[in-house]
C-alpha cells in the first residue's frame, strides 16, 4: 500500500497530463518533470541554488539553536531569568515570524542578514520552549536521587538536569529546523533573488512549470531528510531514550 | 546484636506544607530513634507524612521545627542514602554508572568505584547486565539497581521509601527475601517505609505507626519474631497475633483518613 | 485578590521588564539613541494605531484577514478531520497516504501558491485554499493519531458491551480521539494565521499582511509597528485562546501542552 498508493497517483497524474486530460502546461508529466530535474542538477544551477538555501539554512538554525539552548536552560532553572523572557516569548511566539521580514529588511537592509534572521528566528522560539519544557517537566524524583546521593550546584546541573532536558532539547532542534526552513524558503520565495523558494517564485512568474515542480520536488525531498536524519541521529545519541515522540 | 546508642534520633519534629496559601501539618511534633544496625519499619495510612519523614531524614525537607541526628561513625562516607519509590533510576546512565553515581559525586576514581559497583550488582545479583540502559531491565530489576546504588554509597543509615510497592506481589515476596539476606550480610541501620504491614512484620525489628494526617507517633511495636526471619514466620501464631493487634490500630486511622478526604480534613489550617 | 497578590510578589519580574523596556525604548528612541527612523517610540506607534483604528484602517483589513483565516480553517477542519478518521480507521487508507503526506507536509504552505492557482480561480479562493494547506496536513495527522492511540482495552471494553459500528465510533472512537483532534485544531488555526498572512505578503493586496508589506514598500515604519501589534494580539487570541475553550470543552483531559 505505502508503495502502491503514491506509484498509482503518479501513473494516472501521467496519463491524465499526456492525454491532456489536464492541461500539461499546468500540469507537466511526472517522467517530463524527473527528466527536468535530472538534466538541471547535471547541468548544476539547480544544486547551486540548493547549496544557497542550505548555506542559509546552516547559518539560521547555528544563530537559532547556539543562544536558545543556554536560554532556555537557563530559564528552567533560575525563575527571576524565566520571569524576565517569558512575556516577551508568550508575545512572539504566536506570531508569523515572517512577519519579522520587514522590520529586519529596514533595520539591517536587503540582504542575507535579514533573510537569515527571519529563518532564525522561527527556530530559536521554539528551540528555547521546548528546552525550557524538558527542564520544567523532568521527573522531580530525578532532582532528589542527584542531591540524595551528592551532586549539588553545577554538578547537579551537568549530571542530571541537562541530560533530563537532553530528548526535549534534540526535539526543539527538531522542530526548530523544520521551522527554520520553511520560513526561510517563503523568505526566498517573497524577498529574495536566489535560493529554492525564489526558483519555485521565478519559475512560476514564468510559467516554466516543469522547472518549478522540479524545485518543488527538491525542497520537499530536502525537508523530508533533514527531519528524518535528525530523529535517526536522536535515535543513536539518545540510545538510553524509551522511544521518541513525534 | 543491635547495641543501644541510637544511631537516628528524630527529636520533635514536625513538618508543615504551604500550598494555595493553606497551611497543612505533614508531621506533628515526632520523636522516635533507631539503634545502629536496626531494621526499624514505618507504617501509617496514604498522607500519615510517612515519605515526607523519609525526606527529612534524607537531608531533602526541612522540618519546620525539631531536631535530626544521625550519628556519624565513619567520617568520609554519606549520612544518608534514599532507594526511591520505582527505582529513579537516571534513564541516561547504564546500570554500573547508576549504581555508581554516589561515589562518582564525592570523587572516588573510575577504577575504585567500577568495582565496587561490581561487587554490589553481585550481591543483587545483576552482575551481568552493568552495560544495560535502565530501560531494558524490569521492574523488579530497576529496583535491585536502585538497592546497589544506596549500598555502594555506603551510608550510615540505608533509608528506604515503599521499595517494593510498585512490583508485582510474586516479585515483592522475592525481593522481601533478598532484602533480608542483603541486611543480614551487612548489618546496615535501615530506616523503612511501607504501607504494607505484613511487609514490615517480615521486615523489621520495630514497627512505629503513624497516625493518619497529621502524621504523629501512635504507637511502636517491637517484633519479637526471632532471626534470621524467612517467609515461614508468617505461619507462627506470635506473626498473626501481632498482625491482629497493630492492623486494629492501624484499620482506625485509615478509616480516619478516609473520613478526612471526604470532608475538609482537620488538618488544614486557614492561613 | 489574595492570589493574584501572591503571585505579583513571586512574579514581580514578568510585570515590570516589559514595562521598564517600553520606558527605555521611549528614552533611547526620543534621544536619538535608536534611531527613530527604525525604531519609533512606543508612543508614537500607540497613536499611530489609535488613529489607524479610529479611521478604521485596522478594522477593515483585520476582518478580511479574519475572514480569510475562517474560510481557510474551515477547510482545512473539515477535510482533515474526516479524512485523519478515515485514515485511522482504515490502515490501507493510512499506508497509501502516509508517504504522500511525509513529503508534502514539510513544504511551506506559501509555495503551494501556484500549484492552485492553477487549479482555482486565482485571487482569493486561491489564497484561502493554499492557507489551507499546511493546517489541513496538520489537522489529519493529529487526527489519524488521535484515532490510533485509543486504549485497545477500552475498544475491546466497548465491544463486549455491545456497542457496534456507529455506535462505536460516536460513543467510543470520536471521543478518544477528541483530545488530539482539538490539538490538532489548536495548532491547525495557529497555522492558518501564519500562513495566511504570508499568502497576504505574496499575492494581496488588503489584510494585514498586504498592509504589513505595503507599508514597509512605502517605508511607513509606525504603520507597520502598528500593524504587527495587531497581528501579535491575534495570534494570541487564537493560541490561548483556543487553549482556555479546550479546558472547558475537553474537562476529563489533563492539561497537556502539545509536544
Amino acid at each position: 500500500m505505502a508503495v502502491l498508493v503514491p506509484a498509482a497517483a503518479l501513473i494516472l497524474w501521467e496519463l491524465c497530463s499526456r492525454l491532456a486530460i489536464v492541461s500539461p502546461r499546468y500540469f507537466p508529466a511526472p517522467t517530463t518533470i524527473g527528466w527536468v530535474l535530472a538534466d538541471r542538477l547535471a547541468a548544476g544551477d539547480l544544486g547551486s541554488e540548493l547549496a544557497v538555501t542550505l548555506t542559509r539554512l546552516a547559518f539560521a538554525f547555528a544563530l537559532a539553536a547556539v543562544p536558545a539552548i543556554p536560554l532556555g536552560l537557563l530559564m528552567g532553572i533560575a525563575r527571576p531569568v524565566r520571569d524576565l523572557v517569558e512575556p516577551y516569548l508568550a508575545f512572539i511566539f504566536p506570531v508569523p515570524k515572517i512577519t519579522l521580514l520587514p522590520f529586519l529588511l529596514i533595520i539591517l537592509g536587503v540582504g542575507e542578514p535579514a533573510f537569515v534572521l527571519t529563518g532564525s528566528s522561527s527556530a530559536f522560539f521554539q528551540i528555547v520552549i521546548s528546552t525550557l519544557g524538558g527542564v520544567q517537566t523532568m521527573d522531580p524524583r530525578l532532582l532528589d536521587v542527584g542531591r540524595n546521593y551528592g551532586a549539588r550546584g553545577l554538578r547537579l546541573f551537568w549530571k542530571v538536569i541537562l541530560p533530563a532536558a537532553l530528548p526535549a532539547i534534540f526535539t526543539g532542534l527538531r522542530l526548530g529546523l523544520g521551522l527554520a526552513l520553511v520560513t526561510l524558503v517563503a523568505v526566498e520565495f517573497i524577498a529574495a533573488k536566489s535560493g529554492l523558494g525564489h526558483l519555485v517564485f521565478r519559475h512560476w512568474q514564468m510559467l516554466s512549470t516543469p522547472e518549478m515542480y522540479a524545485a518543488f520536488a527538491l525542497i520537499g525531498a530536502l525537508g523530508l531528510v533533514l527531519t528524518r536524519g535528525l530523529r535517526a541521529v536522536q535515535a543513536r545519541v539518545l540510545a538510553w531514550q524509551d522511544e521518541i515522540g513525534m | 546484636m543491635p547495641t543501644h546508642d541510637p544511631k537516628v534520633l528524630v527529636d520533635d519534629v514536625s513538618v508543615t506544607f504551604e500550598s494555595r496559601g493553606r497551611s497543612v501539618v505533614a508531621l506533628d511534633r515526632i520523636s522516635l530513634q533507631a539503634r545502629a544496625g536496626e531494621f526499624l519499619c514505618i507504617v501509617g495510612p496514604s498522607g500519615s507524612g510517612k515519605s515526607t519523614l523519609l525526606r527529612v531524614l534524607a537531608g531533602l525537607h526541612r522540618q519546620s521545627a525539631g531536631a535530626v541526628r544521625i550519628t556519624a561513625e565513619r567520617p568520609g562516607t554519606p549520612l544518608t542514602a534514599m532507594v526511591f519509590q520505582e527505582h529513579a533510576l537516571l534513564p541516561w546512565r547504564t546500570v554500573r554508572d547508576n549504581v555508581a553515581f554516589g561515589l562518582e559525586n564525592r570523587g572516588i576514581g573510575r577504577a575504585e568505584r567500577d568495582a565496587r559497583a561490581r561487587e554490589m550488582l553481585a550481591l543483587v545479583g545483576l552482575a551481568r547486565f552493568a552495560q544495560h540502559y535502565p530501560h531494558q531491565l524490569s521492574g523488579g530489576m530497576k529496583q535491585r539497581v536502585g538497592i546497589a546504588r544506596a549500598l555502594a554509597n555506603d551510608p550510615e543509615v540505608l533509608l528506604m521509601d515503599e521499595p517494593l510497592a510498585a512490583l508485582d506481589a510474586q516479585t515483592r515476596t522475592i525481593m522481601q527475601e533478598e532484602l533480608l539476606r542483603i541486611w543480614a550480610t551487612l548489618g546496615k541501620t535501615v530506616v523503612y517505609v511501607t504501607h504494607s504491614l505484613e511487609e514490615a512484620l517480615l521486615l523489621g525489628d520495630r514497627v512505629v505507626l503513624l497516625t493518619a494526617r497529621p502524621g504523629r507517633v501512635s504507637e511502636v511495636y517491637p517484633v519479637d519474631l526471632g532471626r534470621p526471619r524467612g517467609l515461614a514466620v508468617r505461619g507462627s501464631p506470635a506473626y498473626g497475633a501481632l498482625l491482629e493487634t497493630i492492623w486494629a490500630r492501624l484499620r482506625e486511622e485509615v478509616v480516619r483518613a478516609m473520613a478526612d478526604d471526604r470532608g475538609s480534613g482537620p488538618e488544614t489550617i486557614g492561613a | 485578590m489574595k492570589a493574584t497578590a501572591r503571585w505579583l510578589a513571586e512574579h514581580w519580574i514578568a510585570v515590570v521588564s516589559p514595562i521598564a523596556l517600553l520606558a527605555l525604548w521611549e528614552w533611547a528612541s526620543a534621544t536619538g539613541l535608536l534611531r527613530a527612523a527604525f525604531f519609533p517610540r512606543p508612543s508614537t506607534i500607540a497613536a499611530h494605531l489609535r488613529d489607524l483604528t479610529l479611521d478604521g484602517t485596522l478594522w477593515s483589513h483585520t476582518a478580511i484577514t479574519l475572514a480569510r483565516i475562517g474560510a481557510s480553517f474551515a477547510l482545512a477542519a473539515g477535510l482533515g478531520v474526516a479524512i485523519g478518521l478515515a485514515m485511522g480507521l482504515w490502515r490501507g487508507l493510512r499506508d497509501g497516504l502516509d508517504p504522500v503526506f511525509a513529503v508534502v507536509y514539510p513544504i511551506p504552505s506559501v509555495l503551494f501558491l501556484p500549484l492552485v492557482s492553477f487549479v482555482v480561480p486565482a485571487g482569493e479562493t486561491a489564497l484561502v485554499v493554499t492557507s489551507a494547506v499546511t493546517s489541513f496536513f496538520l489537522i489529519a495527522l493529529t487526527t489519524t493519531q488521535g484515532v490510533r492511540q485509543i486504549d485497545r482495552l477500552v475498544v475491546e471494553a466497548a465491544l463486549h458491551y455491545g456497542a457496534r459500528g456507529r455506535r462505536l465510533f460516536t460513543a467510543v472512537l470520536l471521543p478518544g480521539a477528541l483530545p488530539s483532534i482539538f490539538t490538532g485544531l489548536r495548532l491547525g488555526l495557529g497555522f492558518s494565521l501564519i500562513v495566511v498572512v504570508a499568502v497576504e505578503i505574496v499575492s494581496a493586496s488588503r489584510g494585514l499582511g498586504a498592509l504589513l508589506w505595503l507599508s514597509w514598500q512605502v517605508l511607513k515604519v509606525e504603520d507597520m509597528y502598528a500593524t504587527f501589534v495587531v497581528i501579535a494580539l491575534l495570534g494570541a487570541l487564537l493560541s490561548y485562546g483556543l487553549a482556555a475553550v479546550r479546558t472547558r470543552l475537553l474537562p476529563w483531559v489533563p492539561d497537556v501542552g502539545e509536544r
